[in-house]
């Protein structure tokens, strides 16, 4: 029996390649997610095991809370002389290890923009792992090495100039060296390389290091060398670790910050594979209905049930098995193609050669046999329902009105039950994983229920969809839509496999557009001042100076400024953003304030602090209450309530404090945004020039932006993260197309003899290209409105219990108009091979197939 | 060779070979005759005569390996498919042994079935006189589902007249009915030639069905063994079996 199922999917090749390579491309877009996040993991493994090749033991700050800009603090020079006393050390070296920004000679930033650039400080040759490719060290103040990998990207090269910028300071250096870590790509990332002292001026850490390397002596091991620097240093807020623990504690930080970016990429995968499994069981369906006399034949000569079960599932398994190994192939394609999309939104991570894991090749391997099997399983099984008799007659498979009943019913249940699921996922308080695990899982429900119940939606929709094409056509476009709609079932999960892709794809594009007029109603809301000052990143710090230096620009009335930290409330509370605004900032942002006003703002304490809302009821404190915070620095702090807003454009965070507190407990003593009031009648053009040439003199990394550009700048973000889900989304699409040609090129199967008679009374080839196309076009588009339905429904339900955060939804209808204009040439496409297979079809051997 | 002999198809010397070297068959070899307007002529023989192939051959659907085919004063078998595609709209008319309806259209969107595909407008008053000959006026909207096997065939005999065609071919069209629907059939083409002047080749292994024709061509191994006046069911029956 199995060599009978090889053979006749053998017979039908075409047919069975299609089908397999829907399961390749999920498989592989899985596979490809693995590869890709296991490479990116390794890289950056080789980069921290890399730069500490040489070293035993480091020390660096504790970090109590961990920052939004990625900077741990820095601590003071005075422990290297006592390391150095410790037994055992042979050599111990203070390193500069900080994020800069870098420039070239015309103020052009060089690198990615959200990779990190490390400005680094000179370290002894018995503890440097970096090789120096060309040129050497730097040796005094004006000299610099920059990593090979940057200065190609950037086009510079020993001789060049580099300007390298932190928060306070800038200066030009020249590139008297270019250097190399590892065999490991680092992607976006740069480093550059001084002597200490100007590693230290240039980063206002003078007297300070980020980092001790300590390296043993012959016979000292690693841990022994740790305890005794440990019990020399006694200091609490240094961290002292072997080499080793400190390159796995920045590993473990690494992939838990992009643990994200598998999972996410593992959802697209998925609905890659979702839409492929509709695929497969739609050709099972289609080819067990065409092969019933075979079945029946088989039967009367003996064949059992099992037997015909076993045939189908074999066929089933062949084409998951080779599948699956084809999608483990196209994995490394796909982990390439990935890496590239990532490059081209500016996230450009480090790579090496790609990583392949046992457990990669089991997951694609059980994925592409799983849901090739799973999906083939209920056509097998209508397989054996085939009675011996139907050899003889032109018999349909038994297709009861009780069991469209129960399917109705089933599809009902199923909807309900996954709404109900978004419902808890959404309203119930459960904590982030589960809430979107439920939201998730509630989603697939939804969409199954929807694709069983679509058969009865398919007549409807085909007249509406096919209407504007009978009109324009009148016989081919009448004849497409008929025959969409004489095998509903067929047609929905054709159909079904398209609208899960869109659904998404209207879902995302609904919501960003709801994001971007969020941001954009937010910002006009909020921002009284006319102009923003911040580091080109968006994020990071910039210099207190800086606002100094626009205070002194004519016209400007008034400069407020924002300092924030993470911090955590202690007792249970999670992390969160404290801001720190100056005592007039009433006059620059609007606060929405739900108990206290301008006031409250200017007459704050260092040992008060003002709530977010939302904080305040999920952390169970109100204005009265005292909260206790753990800063970045080991403070905890232990503030009064005073009052409460609404923090409806996402800027100021959980909570207020004053900017003395968050100088002295919270250790950040740089801005983060600086607001711009200009004085009446100044005109907002001509300061915004003079600040920007200001700036760029001396910060080269402030920005200066009006409401306009910092909406736009929002909203380029988004859009270009929209870019990149489109393109995932691109996947599933793609094999929803191959389902819609798999389902015509087996439908014009069926219709041979019925072609060749419309051939024969004067169908042209052209008019039978014509009607196969509109069947495409009227199925995508049935596909198409279902999951624009879903999509919208969704972004709806789920933008509710985001309006207490100033989120509104916007309905982007040009956007959906040209999904529906999108979805119409995807089935033109889809259709070119089954349409030009039915217009070159033999009249003669048409009309005599049987 | 055209109209001025009365013929509106001619076949010259049509010869049709399948295959090549030692496995080659003659399915035809080199027939040569004419169809006059207004004629309704029977093609039968023995299977592999070369009956079906000789119809497919006039009709376009099937090229010789030598000789010409005329329909009018067109040679059909030099024509490629889009010139052969307009023929087939103007000229000719066809009825298959399976009666070939779209399931998805009305007994009345089959008829004007071929109109449609051409793009042009029934004339009305000639569609309700030939759902008045088939007898099917009450059953206009019925898809052919809901039709009888003689009234689905009665469909496509209207269908092959609406277009007027120069000549309707019609293959086996009682091959797969009841005696009283191949009855109504036969009796239909033949009000057609008599009524519509029209002209019709059929091919049949039906004796009954070759009475009801003017002219019936027997072939045997390729050639034409016999090409008169068919008589009686009787005659026919007679006839084949002596050529048999």
């Amino acid at each position: 029996m199995a060599r009978f199922a090889i053979k006749s999917l053998w017979a039908r090749k075409v047919r069975a390649l299609t089908t397999t390579l829907a399961v390749v491309i999920g498989v592989a877009f899985v596979a490809g997610t693995y590869i890709l996040t296991d490479t990116t993991f390794a890289a950056f493994d080789e980069i921290f095991e890399d730069s500490l090749a040489k070293t035993d033991v480091v020390i660096t700050a504790k970090e109590e809370v961990r920052q939004e800009t990625g900077e741990t603090p820095s601590f003071k020079a005075t422990v290297l002389p006592k390391v150095r006393q410790v037994d055992g050390v042979r050599v111990a070296v203070g390193q500069i290890f900080t994020v800069g920004a870098f420039f070239d000679a015309k103020n052009e930033q060089i690198g990615t923009k959200f990779a990190p650039k490390f400005i680094t400080s000179n370290i002894p040759e018995s503890l440097e792992t970096q090789t120096y490719v060309e040129g050497r060290k730097p040796r005094d103040a004006k000299e610099a090495a920059l990593d090979q990998g940057a200065a190609e990207e950037a086009g510079l090269g020993v001789g060049d100039t580099l300007k390298l910028a932190s928060v306070e300071r800038v200066a030009a250096y020249r590139i008297v060296g270019l250097t190399k870590l590892g065999e490991a790509s680092w992607g976006g990332a740069s480093i550059a390389g001084l002597i200490l002292p100007e590693a230290q001026r240039i980063t206002d850490k003078r007297g300070e290091f980020d980092q001790v390397l300590i390296a043993a002596s012959g016979g000292v091991s690693e841990e022994t060398l740790k305890r005794r620097v440990q019990q020399k240093v006694a200091d609490p807020s240094l961290l002292i670790e072997t080499a080793e623990e400190n390159a796995k504690r920045n590993s473990d930080q690494i992939h838990e910050d992009l643990g994200f970016l598998r999972i996410a990429l593992l959802v697209f995968a998925f609905v890659a594979l979702f839409v492929g499994a509709f695929l497969i069981f739609n050709t099972f369906s289609i080819t067990v209905a065409q092969r019933i006399k075979e079945f029946g034949m088989l039967r009367t000569l003996g064949a059992g049930r099992g037997q015909i079960l076993g045939s189908v599932v074999v066929e089933a398994l062949a084409i998951g098995i080779l599948g699956a190994l084809l999608g483990l192939a196209g994995g490394y394609a796909i982990a390439v193609g990935l890496n590239a999309l990532f490059v081209a939104v500016g996230i450009d991570l480090p790579t090496t050669a790609l990583v392949t894991k046992t457990r990669t090749i089991v997951i694609a391997l059980l994925i592409g046999i799983g849901i090739t099997l799973i999906s083939s399983f209920i056509p097998a099984l209508r397989a054996t329902r085939v009675p011996p008799i139907a050899a003889l007659l032109a018999l349909e498979l038994p297709q009861s009105r009780r069991r469209g009943v129960v399917l109705a019913v089933l599809a009902v249940l199923l909807g309900l039950v996954g709404l109900g699921m978004v419902a808890v996922g959404l309203f119930g308080g459960a904590d982030g994983g589960s809430a979107a695990g439920l939201i998730g899982g509630g989603a697939v429900a939804v969409l199954l229920g929807v694709s069983l119940f679509s058969p009865r939606l398919v007549r409807p929709l085909a007249s509406l969809t096919g209407r504007p094409l009978e009109r324009l056509r009148r016989l081919t476009g009448r004849l497409a839509r008929e025959n969409t709609q004489r095998n509903p079932a067929r047609t929905a999960v054709t159909a079904a496999a398209l609208m899960i892709g869109l659904a998404v794809v209207a879902f995302v594009t609904v919501f960003a557009a709801g994001i971007k007029g969020s941001i954009a109603t937010a910002v006009d809301e909020s921002f009284q001042g006319e102009l923003v000052l911040q580091n080109s990143d968006g994020f990071s710090p910039i210099s207190p100076r800086a606002a100094s230096l626009a205070r002194k620009i004519p016209g400007v009335e008034l400069v407020s400024t924002m300092r924030v930290a993470q911090a955590e409330l202690l007792d249970g509370g999670g992390t969160e953003r404290v801001s720190a605004l100056d005592r007039d900032a009433g006059a620059v942002i609007d606060i929405d304030w739900s108990e206290g006003g301008s006031q409250t703002l200017r007459d704050l304490n260092d040992d008060e602090v003002i709530v977010d809302k939302s904080f305040a009821s999920s952390n169970g404190v109100d204005v009265g209450d005292e909260a206790s915070f753990l800063t970045q620095i080991g403070a905890k702090p232990r503030l009064r309530i005073v009052g409460k807003y609404e923090d409806k454009a996402e800027l100021l965070g959980g909570a207020i404090v004053t900017q003395r507190l968050m100088a002295t407990a919270f250790d950040q003593r740089d801005d983060t945004i600086d607001f711009v009031k200009l004085a009446p009648g100044a005109s907002a053009e001509k300061i915004q020039a003079a600040l920007i040439k200001s700036m760029d003199r001396e910060f080269p990394v402030v920005e200066v932006r009006n409401q306009q550009e910092l909406k736009e700048n929002q909203e380029e973000q988004i859009n270009q993260l929209l870019g990149l889900i489109y393109a995932l989304l691109a996947l599933a699409v793609i094999v929803s197309l191959f389902g819609i040609a798999n389902t015509l090129a087996l439908s014009i199967h069926e219709r041979t003899r019925e072609l060749g008679m419309l051939r024969a009374i004067g169908m042209s080839r052209s008019q039978a290209r014509t009607m196969i196309r509109y069947e495409a076009v009227i199925t995508a588009l049935i596909g198409a409105l279902l999951g624009m339905v879903i999509g919208v429904i969704f972004a709806a339900l789920i933008a509710q219990p985001l309006k207490d955060e100033g989120f509104t939804l916007s309905y982007p209808v040009l956007q959906l108009v040209l999904m529906l204009i999108f979805a119409a040439f995807a089935g033109i496409l889809a259709a070119i091979p089954p349409s030009i297979r039915a217009s070159r079809l033999d009249v003669l051997e048409a009309l005599h197939y049987e | 060779m055209s109209e001025s002999n009365g013929n509106v198809v001619t076949a010259s010397e049509v010869a049709r070979r399948y295959g090549e070297g030692d496995a080659a068959v003659d399915a035809l070899a080199g027939i040569t005759t004419g169809f006059e307007r207004g004629r309704f002529t029977a093609i039968m023989g023995p299977s592999g005569s070369g009956k079906s192939t000789l119809m497919h051959i006039l009709a376009g659907l099937d090229k010789p390996t030598a000789g010409t085919v005329h329909i009018e004063d067109v040679e059909i078998t030099k024509l490629d498919d889009a010139a052969l595609t307009k023929l087939r709209r103007d000229k000719l008319g066809f009825i298959f042994q399976f009666f070939n309806l779209l399931p998805v259209l009305t007994a009345e969107e089959n008829l004007v079935l071929p109109l449609s595909i051409a793009g042009r407008k029934p004339d009305q008053a000639w569609v309700d006189q030939l759902v008045r000959t088939v007898g099917l006026e009450d059953r206009r909207t019925h898809r052919p589902s809901e039709l009888s096997g003689g009234q689905q065939q009665r469909v496509a005999v209207a269908r092959a007249l609406i277009s007027k065609p120069a000549v309707v071919f019609a293959d086996e069209p009682t091959g797969n009915l009841d005696s009283k629907a191949s009855a109504d059939v036969l009796r239909l083409l033949r009000q057609a030639v008599d009524e519509f002047d029209q002209t019709v080749v059929m091919v049949t292994h039906d004796p009954d069905a070759a009475a009801h024709a003017d002219r019936l061509i027997t072939l045997r191994d390729g050639h034409i063994v016999h090409d008169a006046v068919p008589g009686s069911t009787a005659d026919v029956i007679e006839l084949m079996k002596q050529i048999d």
